[in-house]
């Protein structure tokens, strides 16, 4: 439906500039900027199975509900702020963060609001690849692999063996384990997580050894075969103490988290991004299509959407057909 | 300083002048004490006097920056300096950028594309016309001409802001020689400070996404056009004021009659660098949410796809292209189309006539963006050749990554972080002194000490051992290719363009492939930091040896010297002014690829200036960041040669 939209393009120009306008005249807060009302805006962290969530439920909101929406790419704490100062409208997928909670949420700041679930679930862990964990069985386990470190030695760690660990947007405790678990690794930061799939990519294809930083759901994980180091369980607290962690990540009920203000609102589009829920196979599925087979991402949502129609209907809300024009 | 010794070390040479008092001598011993040093250090076990600067007061900064953002987001909606003042010029900024967007959605693409043919014809002649219409149909064949009108709406804004505030400042400065003073400082920070480092205060300040994007590519874009504003209205001949002053002007008359139209064609280049830059830093701002082509190389990068990187790469060196020949046109005036005076207003209003047809057609036919499915794929060739060439030199390049990891970066960086911190300091202030006089040696010396105090003492010698190899590299390279370029016109032709779009190519696009071929570490970011840092000194290179008068180079032909006689004896001394710039420039803009150069695993000062600003820690970000300025002013300094001899 963006044709429908363009008609009234000069019409919303004007409302734009009169919002603008009125504005001008008094104490400015920041979620006060020139905005659409039809526009659903929605941050995108910067993982495939993210990206996926946000294009098909921003293909089901064009095209079947009549918004339109902007994707904004940032990383997971500058979205939470993004959130409070009312640039954005929404985050999908929240991995944990329950101090930016704290913050931003009912006891802080009041300007963020817990969406509940979208069904799927989580998993960050340590990983290397399977090649590697067959040859030395032992690895993949923490116990193991606290005695064979040496087999990750690289030139850039020395005399220490090498965990490349993931993007610094990432929720991280690595250093943690490595001291809780006394492990003779050195962290090498790759800066990008694009950088570190290159890596991790480049020594798969040479069979080389390589620990890493990785999470589920995740694309390399349909191109890769890798395996997840063992450690025990995550428990209550036991992350309490950075420099000191001697448990495995949790595993994440990935949230959602709305603006205040959108949630008062209470339009169509935020009643259908409340109802939306789907599975970590669901998500896999266009995920895979963008990132293993490079479709554009768009156009993956496209696939999905056409060919799962009963899944996304249960999630419009009622009456939303009367927004359609 | 360019001239080899060709004494034995030790003997005195007779025409008075002692290897004792070369330069290049003492700046060899002042670097032998520091090995010395960190031997002594390393033997005794790295005892506490002699150790890395301590962190007590850097640590408080970092804290008490930490502590101004706690405020910030709590208060930003109840202070009055946000409400009245702060979030004024977000809620401003976010808007116009919103609605020049919407402007240019609603003039439908055939519209844009009709405005911007038909300008560029009138300003700068019916070539560099043809050369816009190419841009914009890169925008459309590559799938973005949305993200293409994101980004122009951007650089619009935030260059009209860059010119709101560079153009008085710059007037300001070319008038009064006092305040011109008091802003240079100002200035060299503005270029130094690499941009990430100021993303998150300014994302703090102005609001995330489009405001905070748009400030920030203006204070990038500010310097040129105030520093060349200034520079021009000086250069207006002397005569050509004191005629109009002594005619009774006022002042105000003497600017706007004299020396503003003189100054003009100035004026537009420093305008011309200005949007240059602001095209280089919409890219770097859509780490904080302001979309556009930048927002579509991170997303191709994200999935390791370089081939849908290099798509956006080339829309953005067009784009830079683009606007480069349409402003240079407009600032010498060559190109424009002679439109006789009288036939001026019809030429005008038929073009508008013209552009307005097309944008009524385009509406009615319900165009807004080029339609995606008519896009073209050059992503899968790209990564097909990137592919091959990985496959084919990713053995032999790595290899030689790993050796110059082991036997130059990593010993460097020992002997840095492991030397005593003071003799550290000792030795810039000592080599300052030797390059460039007390003033530059109390610089130096007050650099490092800075960098100390701002608690990031290791990390920063880190980083300086990255930038001194990567600068060694480039400038080494840079001479020889720059030579040959000048010795070889056919090189020359050849080479421009690659120049051209190398420099305006975003750094981004090849960080990756550098990963692949050198493997993740400190030499892939040495790699992209040389790419980006050799065009400018291949340029001045070339530049400076091609200045040299012809009749210098006769003179010597004639005394039979050989072609290398020549060079070394000849041209390069006489080009040692433009050598000396080539070898500051490239090192500042090796230092400006110390961020980028931790995106692909860097670490140190860079990565702690990512990392800052992925996990909202303004102390750690900013502290960081400064810490670079430092070591920026030191290299700058050291090499803008010898100001004021001390002997």
């Amino acid at each position: 439906m963006p044709s429908s939209a363009r008609k009234n393009g000069l019409l919303r120009l004007l409302a734009v500039g009169m919002t603008l306008l009125m504005v001008s005249s008094c104490a400015v807060r920041t979620d006060q900027m020139a905005r659409d009302p039809g526009l659903v805006r929605i941050a995108v962290n910067g993982w495939v199975g993210y990206e996926a969530s946000a294009e098909v439920l921003a293909y089901v909101l064009e095209e079947e509900m009549g918004y339109d929406t902007q994707l904004m790419r940032v990383d997971e704490q500058p979205s939470w702020q993004a959130l409070d100062q009312g640039a954005i409208d929404v985050i999908l997928e929240n991995w944990g963060h329950e101090d930016l909670y704290e913050l931003y949420g009912p006891e802080g700041n009041d300007t963020v609001v817990d969406g509940g679930s979208t069904g799927n679930e989580g998993v960050i862990g340590w990983y290397m690849p399977a090649y590697l964990a067959e040859e030395n069985p032992e690895l993949l386990d923490h116990e193991g692999l606290r005695e064979n470190t040496d087999l990750f030695r690289t030139a850039e760690t020395g005399d220490s063996g090498e965990f490349l660990a993931g993007a610094p947007g990432f929720v991280s405790q690595d250093q943690g384990m490595i001291n809780a678990f006394d492990m003779d690794l050195e962290i090498v930061y790759a800066g990008t997580e694009a950088a570190q799939m290159t890596e991790v990519r480049s020594r798969y294809a040479n069979e080389e050894p390589v620990l890493f930083y990785s999470n589920k759901p995740h694309w390399i994980h349909e191109q890769l075969d890798l395996v997840k180091v063992d450690f025990p369980d995550h428990y209550d607290g036991c992350d309490a103490d950075l420099e000191y962690i001697d448990c495995d990540y949790p595993v994440y009920d990935l949230n959602k988290i709305f603006r205040s203000g959108f949630v008062e609102e209470d339009d169509h589009a935020y009643r259908f991004l409340d109802n939306w829920e789907w599975t970590n196979a669901q998500q896999n599925e266009v995920a895979g299509m963008i990132a293993d087979e490079g479709m554009d991402p768009t156009e993956a949502a496209e696939v999905w959407v056409d060919e799962n129609p009963d899944v996304w209907r249960e999630w419009l809300p009622e009456g939303y057909e009367q927004r359609v024009r | 300083m360019t001239q080899p010794a060709r004494t034995p070390s030790g003997a005195a040479t007779g025409d008075g002048e002692g290897v004792w008092r070369r330069s290049w001598f003492q700046a060899l011993v002042v670097l032998a004490v520091l090995v010395a040093g960190y031997w002594v250090s390393r033997t005794a076990g790295h005892p506490s006097w002699a150790g890395g600067f301590p962190t007590g007061i850097g640590d408080s900064f970092m804290a008490w920056l930490d502590g101004i953002y706690a405020w910030i987001v709590q208060n930003r909606n109840d202070s009055p300096l946000f409400l009245y003042f702060f979030n004024y010029v977000s809620v401003g900024l976010g808007s116009a950028v919103v609605l020049i967007n919407q402007a240019l959605d609603a003039l439908t693409w055939v519209g844009v594309t009709a405005l911007g043919v038909l300008s560029a014809w009138r300003a700068a002649g019916w070539r560099v016309a043809l050369l816009v219409l190419a841009t914009f149909g890169v925008f459309a064949l590559t799938g973005l001409w949305n993200a293409s009108m994101t980004t122009l709406a951007l650089i619009i804004t935030s260059v009209f802001i860059a010119l709101l505030f560079g153009l008085p400042l710059g007037i300001l400065a070319g008038r009064s020689e006092r305040f011109h003073r008091r802003l240079r400082p100002a200035l060299d920070f503005m270029q130094i400070m690499p941009a990430f480092a100021y993303l998150l205060p300014f994302v703090l300040l102005f609001g995330i996404g489009n405001p905070a994007a748009a400030v920030i590519t203006a204070v990038y874009a500010l310097p040129p056009v105030v520093r060349i504003t200034a520079l021009a209205l000086r250069e207006v001949d002397r005569g050509a004021i004191e005629a109009t002053t002594s005619l009774g002007s006022t002042p105000w008359q003497v600017l706007t009659k004299v020396q503003l139209p003189l100054a003009k064609r100035t004026i537009l280049l420093g305008i011309n660098q200005t949007i240059m830059l602001a095209v280089s830093m919409v890219v770097i701002a859509s780490v904080i949410g302001a979309g556009g082509l930048g927002d579509a190389i991170f997303q191709a990068l994200s999935k390791v796809n370089v081939g849908q990187a290099f798509q956006a790469g080339l829309a953005i060196v067009m784009l830079a292209i683009a606007m480069d020949r349409v402003t240079g046109a407009v600032g010498n005036g060559a190109h424009t189309p002679r439109v006789p005076e009288r036939l001026r207003l019809p030429v005008l209003g038929g073009g508008l006539l013209a552009v307005l047809a097309t944008v009524v057609i385009g509406r009615s036919f319900d165009l807004g963006g080029w339609p995606r499915n008519w896009a073209v794929d050059i992503a899968a060739p790209v990564n097909a050749v990137n592919d091959a060439i990985e496959s084919a030199v990713g053995g032999a390049t790595s290899a030689m990554g790993t050796w110059t990891l082991e036997w130059v970066l990593a010993p460097l960086s020992q002997v840095l972080t492991g030397s005593p911190w003071w003799l550290v300091v000792l030795v810039a202030a000592a080599l300052g002194w030797i390059f460039g006089g007390v003033r530059v040696a109390v610089l130096s010396a007050g650099s490092f000490v800075l960098v100390g105090l701002l608690g990031v003492w290791d990390n920063a010698m880190d980083t300086l051992s990255q930038v001194l190899v990567a600068s060694l590299l480039t400038l080494a390279l840079g001479v020889v290719l720059g030579v040959l370029m000048s010795r070889n016109d056919v090189f020359a032709t050849i080479l421009r363009p690659v120049l051209d779009a190398m420099q305006t190519l975003p750094p981004f696009v090849y960080l990756i492939p550098a990963v692949a071929l050198f493997g993740i570490g400190r030499v892939p970011a040495l790699a992209a930091a040389v790419i980006f840092a050799l065009p400018p000194v291949i340029r001045l290179v070339n530049d400076g040896i091609r200045g040299v008068p012809a009749g210098a180079v006769e003179a010597a032909d004639s005394q039979g010297s050989t072609k290398w006689q020549m060079l070394t004896k000849v041209q390069l001394p006489l080009a040692r002014g433009s050598l000396l710039l080539a070898v500051n420039q490239g090192i500042i803009l090796v230092l400006s690829m110390v961020v980028m150069g931790a995106l692909v695993g860097a670490g140190s000062l860079g990565f702690d200036v990512v990392f800052g600003l992925a996990q909202n820690q303004l102390g750690l970000g900013l502290a960081s960041g400064l810490a670079i300025v430092g070591l920026g002013l030191f290299l700058d300094r050291l090499t803008q040669g010898r100001r004021a001899s001390h002997a």
